[in-house]
């Protein structure tokens, strides 16, 4: 009926240029998770070319020895940009838009759990992106690598704003990032469709579920740092710089807990990807999908505890060194097994080499390679030698490139026809493909071989030693190759989109539900689900003689659980990890105590009493919680009341107690206790002040409207579970801060 | 001493530790016979009499914290866990204890059997009394079986379901790791006894000069053994349950 003429009147309005138009507009404002998947996508593309063409500069200036094309500022500039771009506003975003599109539609759901949520978290990368470019008119861009070590990157070594800006920007696109992520989890746990039970998810979504949950645990790991080293450049403290007793490896410590799972949240969707198109083209299922599945959570796991990798050149220590290396080569284990699991998968397929396929077998090559040259970095000795020498950023770059690239080559040839409804030519396709094959390797093989001869990175010129010179030349061929593959990609997607030939809503003959419906879907994504039995639904359709096993129960009747719940609940979770951080450095430096101002001159028990009241206020809110479940509207408004006025009275104490110490002289900047004292209990004010609007906004809700709704009553249970963590911070904040100097 | 007349004669054979060993395999015999797992039990015992005749107990008794964390990791993680595996299916918890299989209890548990001893004080207490070091043992052995209750319990339904165990492991794993950064990067020592050992055996020199274990390398590695191997441990629980998970309600296992 009339669901199947919306989607043929849809269809033509997609694919028809004029009745297109009044799409235009629509863009902008969408919270439909499509589009905004492709605008995630079209953004990581814009960026892809101007992180494209600082590269390119770069291996210009490194064509010939002794090269005068680039200024040394310049130089440094340029591999900053090129570095943070491409992590932050391409890999990032490409991938995100395709779990965006994709796995909404995987899982039979109509769009993300929290729509508005997922338009806010793309909005955050083009404004994060234009910040950080901002600072090229603001006094030039900040030229202290992507991983912008202190105390380089503090304000005697670096005092134009370049830095301010980069943090900023990471800052925006870190919370974006969260946002997506909780999105993400709050998505695959609430809204799969009838019979999409966890177990048979396909490996795309639960890489992608995996995947989130390193974003939530290790983006607020940088966020905390990036809120350091932006108090210590704006507001004078002391965390990075030596000479007010900050410590520079401290940085490094957090920047790489962050760091590592970094390369795991870009990997991750990767392997994803793979792990959807080798079956597809090889005809057969994934060989040991539990393998797959949980050899992801093994890597997510221990990709959070060996960030020390990082910085064997620091020289932390015998122990530190040892340790680290031991579970840096664990990783390989779970990364192992996947690889034996895609390689399985082929053996004994009937393999299609469209270009979806050749880019996921390069990939394999490929990442075997960066996985073993990753491997020799876990070596400590081995690390001494190459870490700062063109051997490692030929390792990474065959990760980032090698492996990530190619999956997302692969993937826009596999989903593009059910994004624009138009299949890309396979003629351009593997253009691109071979150019790329070419180019990449060209580029990238050689640098091994020069760091091995001893070249260091992150330098703008190198004298003109043997072999030097005409193995970067050879590098620098490679990347006009790229960028030929690079344009011919760009002209294949607006070709394609324009004069493609017409997908239909199977072309790949896939088995995953994203294929059930039309290409593209309709808004609402499916007019009517499939049944799904297995993990393969579309083949138990096209093969109902000999479907797949049946995986696990089928919980036909299961309520999941609220979106709102969930949602709250892994925000909460990126908070902890926010905390847990500013915590640790504030233990760190308490550790090390200083001249001045210490914690033993705080006033106890005056904070004892201002704690109680945030305690109390717990309490209360639970008490207008049983009001509203009662539905007793005056009960509710007055615990409510009640709990606004106590959190305000633990404000008005916690000014109060900054005004005494301003009043004395303390101020942020004075010393090492005094930074991190107002960091810790200022970012933890600023949420409880977040609390306190919230719970204002419902008071007010609930004086105006009327109390019954569902909605209502999810939402402020969601906001008491914020109110009761930001309660429990306090207790540890309390502890740390104030308690602790009195057992000593 | 030299290394190897230290491990050649530093084990305590005459301990308590033998008697109770004995007593609790016949304990384990005359209660469950045949219908548990005995092995797992012997495991148990035997990984609770290396802690404690072996010279690593001597080492963990003043010499080195760091021998002191493996003993510690033993004891929460190690022997309480074989321990329930070896339980036969149709054991439960009496009634009257039924609030320690509530997962709150357990997680507290398990993390507070982390935290708790190794506040400063307690860490020294415990370091330098024998009966303080008999509480701390037989606290530990309690609390790592109310931890691991929740994954190991004898019967499917007492145990909680493969994902929310997935996260009551991360959550203590990463409760643990925690302490263990503060403990590989406190430059202070959290365990003052191990700074300046009594040199009961003459083994000082020896330790600190050819194993090259000075006390802040000891407490760093204390802190490393905490953080890095202990999360092994969890993490290898958590495949575990990811693959129980997987296995479940198959059909030749659904009655399992």
């Amino acid at each position: 009926m009339n669901g199947t003429t919306t989607i043929a009147e849809f269809r033509h309005a997609v694919l028809d240029p004029a009745k297109r138009a009044h799409y235009r507009l629509a863009w902008l404002s969408t919270v439909d998770h499509k589009r905004i998947a492709v605008l995630y996508m079209l953004t990581g593309l814009v960026f892809f070319v101007i992180g494209g063409v600082e590269a390119l500069f770069m291996r210009l200036q490194l064509a010939i020895p002794n090269n005068h094309f680039l200024a040394p500022d310049t130089f440094n500039q340029l591999f900053t940009m090129h570095g943070t771009t491409m992590i932050f506003l391409v890999v990032m975003p490409v991938v995100f838009g395709f779990a965006n599109y994709v796995l909404p539609l995987q899982i039979g759901a109509r769009d993300m759990a929290f729509p508005r949520l997922n338009a806010f978290g793309f909005w955050c990368v083009p404004f994060g992106g234009i910040l950080l470019h901002f600072s090229v008119l603001a006094g030039g861009a900040p030229a202290v690598g992507w991983f912008s070590y202190a105390p380089l990157s503090e304000t005697p070594y670096s005092s134009s704003p370049g830095v301010d800006y980069w943090a900023v920007a990471l800052f925006v696109l870190g919370i974006g990032s969260i946002s997506f992520a909780i999105n993400t989890i709050a998505t695959v746990i609430s809204l799969r469709g009838p019979g999409m039970t966890m177990r048979r998810l396909p490996l795309f979504t639960w890489i992608n579920f995996v995947n989130a949950f390193i974003i939530i645990l290790a983006l607020p790991v940088l966020n905390g740092a990036l809120a350091m080293i932006l108090i210590d450049r704006q507001l004078q403290g002391h965390f990075f710089l030596p000479i007010g007793g900050g410590s520079p490896v401290l940085w490094q410590h957090i920047f790489w807990a962050f760091g590592h799972p970094e390369v795991y949240i870009m990997a991750l969707p990767a392997f994803a990807i793979v792990s959807e198109i080798i079956p597809v083209f090889s005809r057969k299922p994934i060989f040991g999908y539990e393998f797959v599945a949980a050899s992801s959570v093994a890597i997510a796991v221990l990709s959070l505890g060996v960030w020390g990798h990082h910085m064997f050149t620091v020289g932390m220590g015998r122990p530190l060194d040892v340790f680290f290396a031991i579970s840096s080569m664990l990783i390989a284990i779970p990364t192992g097994v996947k690889v034996l699991n895609w390689t399985a998968t082929m053996l004994g397929g009937r393999i299609r080499f469209d270009v979806p396929m050749l880019c996921c077998i390069a990939f394999l090559i490929q990442f075997l390679v960066a996985g073993l040259t990753g491997i020799s970095h876990a070596s400590v000795a081995l690390d001494w030698q190459t870490k700062n020498s063109y051997f490692l950023v030929a390792h990474f770059h065959f990760v980032a490139v090698g492996a990530i690239v190619f999956a997302v080559l692969g993937g826009l040839q596999y989903w593009f026809p059910k994004m624009s409804g138009r299949m890309l030519s396979e003629r351009l396709g593997k253009w691109t493909f071979w150019l790329m094959v070419i180019g990449f390797n060209m580029t990238f093989v050689i640098q091994h071989f020069l760091g091995l001869l001893g070249m260091p990175r992150r330098v703008y010129t190198y004298p003109d030693l043997p072999h030097w010179g005409w193995m970067n030349l050879l590098s620098t061929t490679g990347v006009f190759f790229m960028s030929a593959a690079a344009l011919i990609l760009v002209w294949n997607l607006a070709a394609s989109f324009f004069r493609g030939k017409v997908a239909g809503d199977n072309p790949w003959d896939a088995w995953t539900l994203e294929w059930a419906t039309t290409s593209p879907p309709p808004h609402e994504n499916f007019v009517a689900l499939p049944p799904i039995r297995s993990r393969r639904p579309l083949w138990d359709i096209a093969n109902p003689d000999r479907p797949d096993p049946i995986v696990g129960e089928s919980s036909a009747a299961v309520t999941l659980p609220d979106h709102n719940k969930i949602g709250i609940l892994s925000f909460i979770l990126s908070e902890a990890g926010f905390f847990a951080t500013l915590i640790l450095a504030y233990l760190y430096f308490y550790a090390h105590p200083q001249p001045g101002p210490n914690a033993r001159g705080l006033d106890v028990p005056r904070t004892l009493i201002f704690s109680v009241c945030l305690f109390a206020s717990s309490f209360t809110f639970w008490r207008s919680e049983v009001g509203l479940m009662k539905q007793r509207r005056g009960s509710m408004l007055g615990w409510l009341a009640l709990t606004i006025l106590l959190g305000g009275i633990f404000l008005v104490g916690q000014v109060n107690e900054y005004w005494k110490l301003f009043q004395t002289g303390v101020d942020l900047s004075t010393n090492m206790f005094s930074t991190t004292f107002f960091t810790l209990t200022g970012f933890h004010g600023l949420h409880v002040l977040m609390g306190l609007v919230a719970l204002l906004i419902f008071l007010w809700m609930a004086w105006e409207g009327d109390l019954v709704s569902a909605r209502f009553g999810s939402a402020f249970k969601s906001l008491g579970y914020f109110w009761h963590f930001v309660d429990v911070v306090w207790i540890f904040v309390l502890f740390t801060v104030y308690l602790l100097p009195l057992l000593r | 001493m030299t290394t190897y007349q230290f491990f050649t004669t530093a084990w305590a054979w005459n301990s308590i530790v033998l008697i109770l060993s004995a007593l609790a395999l016949i304990a384990y015999f005359f209660t469950f016979g045949r219908r548990g797992r005995p092995l797992y039990f012997a495991g148990a015992v035997g990984v609770f009499l290396l802690a404690f005749i072996s010279p690593f107990s001597e080492l963990a008794n003043g010499y080195l914290f760091s021998a002191h964390m493996v003993q510690h990791i033993l004891l929460v993680l190690i022997v309480p866990a074989l321990f329930l595996l070896s339980l036969p299916q149709s054991f439960s918890l009496r009634s009257s204890l039924s609030y320690l299989s509530h997962p709150l209890v357990g997680w507290i548990a398990g993390v507070g059997a982390m935290w708790l001893w190794h506040a400063p004080t307690l860490c020294n207490a415990a370091a330098t009394s024998r009966s303080i070091s008999a509480i701390q043992t037989t606290s530990l052995l309690l609390m790592g079986s109310v931890f691991w209750w929740q994954v190991l319990a004898p019967r499917e339904e007492q145990r909680l379901s493969p994902l929310a165990g997935i996260v009551y492991l991360f959550t203590a794993c990463t409760a643990c790791s925690v302490l263990g950064i503060i403990l590989t990067f406190a430059p202070v020592s959290i365990c003052p006894v191990y700074q300046h050992p009594v040199d009961r055996l003459g083994m000082l020199s020896t330790i600190r000069g050819q194993w090259g274990l000075t006390s802040d390398r000891d407490q760093q590695i204390g802190g490393l053994l905490m953080w890095v191997p202990m999360c092994a441990i969890y993490a290898t629980a958590i495949l575990a349950q990811l693959a129980r998970w997987h296995s479940s309600a198959q059909p030749e296992q659904s009655n399992a």
